[in-house]
This record gives C-alpha cells, structure tokens and sequence, in this order.
C-alpha cells in the first residue's frame, strides 16, 4: 500500500488540527493557554517576512551549535574509541553536561559570552548537543568491523586514514541517531536562550512577557515547521550518505 | 633461487597459551604454499606473524630478507582475509583499490590497475555496485583482488574460501591458479581443505594441534600451469591421501 505512506500522515494532521481548533472554539479558551490554528496561521501569514527571517536567525544558531558539536564529537570520539583511560575520564563530564539543567545557566553564559551575541546561543547549542554526538561516535567508531581493521593495519594505515576510511563511516549510522534526538534538543536551546539576536526565541519570549496569545503561538507554530523540515532535510542527507545501509534499503524496497 | 619468508625458531604465546611452538622455515620466491593444520592449532596465528600483524614471541620471521612488521610497513604483504571485509559504503571498484588508497607513499612500482583485474575476475558489470549486491563468491573475488592488486610479493591467504559452497570454492580454486600463478608472487594459504591445499600448492605444511609446529612439508609435484582438470588425476588422489595421513599422524601424535 504505497499511496498510504503519504496519504496517512495527511490524514493524521488533518484530525489533530481540526480537533484542536474545535476544542478551542468549544471551550472557548484564552488565546494565550491555547489560540487556535486557525488564528496562528492567519498570524503568520499577516507578517511572513518577520518570522521567516526570524526562523532562518533560528536556524542559523541550532546548525552552528550542531556542525560545532559534531566536529567535537568526531575527535572526542576517536580519541575515546582509541584509549579506555581518555574515555573512562571524558565519560563523567558529557554526563555531567547532559543531565544538568541548560535553562538554568543560559543567563550566565550569555552575560559571559555576549547578551546580544551568537555566540552564546551556539555555544549552549554546541554544548548540550555534544554529548549524545559523543557517545554515538565512541560506539560506532568502537563497532567498524575488527577485519577490516586488521586489513587496513596490513598496509600499516595512520590513524588518520583509519579514522576517515573506516571509523567514521562507521560511526555514521549512529551520529544520524544522535542528530535525529539532537534536531528537537538544538532548535528547544536556541529558542530559549536567543534572547537579544532576533530569532523565533526572542520573539516568543517577548510575547509571553507582554500576554501576547497569538504572537506566542506564531512562534511555536513557525518552531514546529523548523523542526519538521529540519528532520525532513536530516533523513534526506541520511539517504544521501548512507544509501549503503541496511537501515537505508529497507525504504526503498 | 631467493628466500621470501625465514623462520627461525619462532614461538608465538598469547600470556600462558602457546601457539605456535618453535618453527623453522625457508619458503622460496614464486612458490605457493599451503599450511594446513586442525582447528585452532595456531595457523592463521603463524599468518598474522608472517603478515608482520602479531609480533613474534620468540625467534624471527623475516620477508624477503627484513623483519616482518617492516615488510607491512613497507607493503611487502597482501593479505586475504577469511570474510572478505570489503566496506559496505565503498563500491567495487573502490574496495578493490582501497589498500593502494591507503599509506600512499609506501606504494610499489609492480602495481596493478584494480579495474583491469576486476575485469579479468569477470566483475566488469559489477564495477559500481556496493558489496550487499555481490554474492559471497563475488566478494570474495574483488578481496582477491584488492590483494593483488597491491602488486605485494607475498600474498597471504587466510582461509579465504572457508565461506563459500562447494561449487564457488571449486571456481575459486581454478581463478586463484589463473591469478596467482606467473606473477611470480610467493602465496602462504592457511586452509583446513586437503583438495585446496593439493590444487592450488607447490608445496603442502602439515600442522600439530597446538602449539603448532611443522610435522610434514610435502612436496606437490603436479605440473604448472595446473590444468584446468588437474583434480581429476590419480596423482592429485595420492597427494590428498598423502596430506590426509599426515593430519592424522599429528592428531594422534
């Protein structure tokens, strides 16, 4: 049934929008606890420009922060997947980062960094990316295939080569993993913590400070296509990269 | 006539497991040799010295005249591994050149186009094709070679039929002979099957259980080029009896 694949996730949205919007003219409910989406598509589309630059601001930062933390990972990794001990030391800090509450140091950063500068937005991005990146690295850089190890050692490979004919992409079905869970973390980070740069986030922490119902649902909305299309792109570049893959056949066939 | 592969005294022990147990060996430039030996004797052990992968404990081993984990430096080794280990995000074509991609400067003059050697192995069709779209006997070819192609002379081979069913190892064996044999290259074959060993070899070396030590070197004198037919001979029925009794011998010694 190859029309459904399409045709289902229509159907699907197409009820919880209509549900929404029937529960909230029900109920008659505060625009600033629930709008309708009727009202947050009519929103939107009465300032495009505003949040479609707003958004790419948004954008900007989560793929910094994430082309940031991936670069990190890829050497943290290899350098993890190659000495226990500098795994062993490394692994209580990336839990240390990904456990501890990013809300709650945002403002310190920020004073630290530049209130009214990227930087601190990918820094934090970057930040609370890196550990799922990390970890994933580590566990498909430690699972290449042992054979072709020992053939690359054959012709006495550096590690460089081995970590860029073998080891990474080996470790490539697992960074999409983290990428896939990072994708919600990232854009969540950036839109809390880019106060003062003009992205989606500044915009929606405005509007809850001054009670502006429709503003603030026009940011979580424009947030939601952000996600959407950002996941959309992932799985794309993922069939692009990984074609090779089981996890990629299995789609096609 | 040149010595490609001295042993001398050579012992191989993992802690308090002995695997190999003082070999002495001289094996000639050009020729093909097989070790055969039961499961587990320390066989593909005795491959990884001579491929200069595993150090020796005890003794040396020396290719054309250098220490074994020089000559991999200096890509003195081809090896054929078991499973054929080609990297599933690499086509064929560049699997087959993956060990002539790697330590570049290391490369010989007496290289071989891999493409050219794809064709000969009857793969032309199958030049852009990813591994999960070749059959074993398919992988197993382009393994040989991305071996061959290195233009090493001293070719490894560790059981790299051992996968495959009957009929493929029988084509197997006759390309390997069309490959290997007139390129002047010096073959150690590790195998657990008396027809490969009398088939392919100019000479056969019978192993103990572990520790393995050498308890025949028998001579195969069937005529080179070998015939297309040559297992058909009575000839080739003696030799198998011949190793057939030396593995037996050794078990029971």
């Amino acid at each position: 049934m190859k029309g459904t694949r399409f045709i289902a996730p229509v159907v699907g949205l197409v009820i919880f929008f209509a549900a929404w919007e029937a529960f909230v003219r029900a109920f008659d409910i505060r625009p600033f606890v629930l709008e309708a989406p009727s009202r947050i598509v009519h929103y939107l589309l009465r300032f495009p420009n505003d949040y479609f630059r707003a958004a790419l601001i948004t954008m900007k930062h989560a793929v910094l922060g994430f082309a940031v933390a991936i670069c990190i990972a890829i050497f943290l990794g290899a350098a993890m997947a190659a000495s226990t001990f500098l795994e062993q030391a490394t692994q209580p800090i990336l839990t240390l980062i990904a456990v501890t509450p990013f809300a709650a140091y945002i403002g310190s950063v920020k004073i630290g960094l530049g209130a009214f500068s990227d930087k601190p937005v990918v820094f934090i991005v970057a930040l609370v990316s890196l550990p799922a990146f990390a970890f994933a690295a580590v566990d498909g850089m430690r699972g290449a295939d042992p054979s072709s190890r020992e053939l690359l050692a054959s012709v006495d490979a550096s590690a460089w080569e081995v970590l860029w004919h073998l080891r990474l992409p080996s470790a490539l079905p697992s960074l999409f993993t983290a990428a896939k869970y990072n994708t919600g973390l990232a854009l969540i980070v950036a839109y809390l913590a880019e106060k003062g740069t003009g992205g989606l986030g500044e915009i929606g922490t405005r509007a809850f400070a001054n009670n502006q119902g429709d503003r603030l649902w026009a940011t979580i909305f424009a947030m939601a296509i952000l996600g959407t299309i950002s996941l959309v792109l992932l799985n794309l570049l993922q069939r692009a990269a990984m074609g090779w893959h089981a996890s990629q056949r299995s789609q096609h066939s | 006539m040149t010595t490609a592969v001295t042993l001398r005294g050579l012992r191989k022990s993992f802690g308090t497991l002995e695997t190999i147990a003082g070999i002495d060996l001289d094996i000639e430039a050009g020729t093909f040799v097989s070790v055969i030996g039961p499961s587990g004797c320390g066989k593909s052990t005795l491959l990884r010295v001579v491929a200069g992968l595993e150090p020796a404990s005890a003794g040396e081993a020396l290719v054309y005249g250098e220490p074994a984990t020089s000559a991999r430096k200096h890509k003195q080794v081809a090896i054929v591994p078991q499973h054929p280990g080609l990297l599933p995000w690499r086509t064929v074509r560049a699997n087959a050149s993956l060990l002539l991609d790697i330590n570049q400067k290391a490369n010989r003059s007496t290289t071989t186009d891999p493409v050219e050697l794809l064709e000969r192995v009857g793969l032309t069709k199958f030049l852009d094709a990813h591994p999960h779209e070749l059959s074993g006997g398919m992988q197993q070819r382009v393994a040989l070679v991305r071996a061959l192609a290195l233009g090493a002379p001293l070719l490894a081979m560790d059981e790299p039929l051992a996968a495959l069913d009957e009929i493929t190892r029988s084509e197997m064996r006759l390309l390997i002979n069309q490959l290997v044999q007139g390129r002047g290259v010096t073959t150690i074959f590790v195998t657990h099957s008396i027809t490969e060993a009398v088939a392919l070899s100019d000479r056969v070396l019978v192993t103990s259980p572990r520790p393995a030590r050498i308890i025949a070197d028998i001579h195969i004198g069937l005529t080179r080029p070998r015939p297309d037919d040559v297992e058909d001979e009575p000839r080739f029925f003696d030799l198998c009896n011949q190793v057939r009794h030396a593995l037996h011998e050794g078990a029971h010694s």
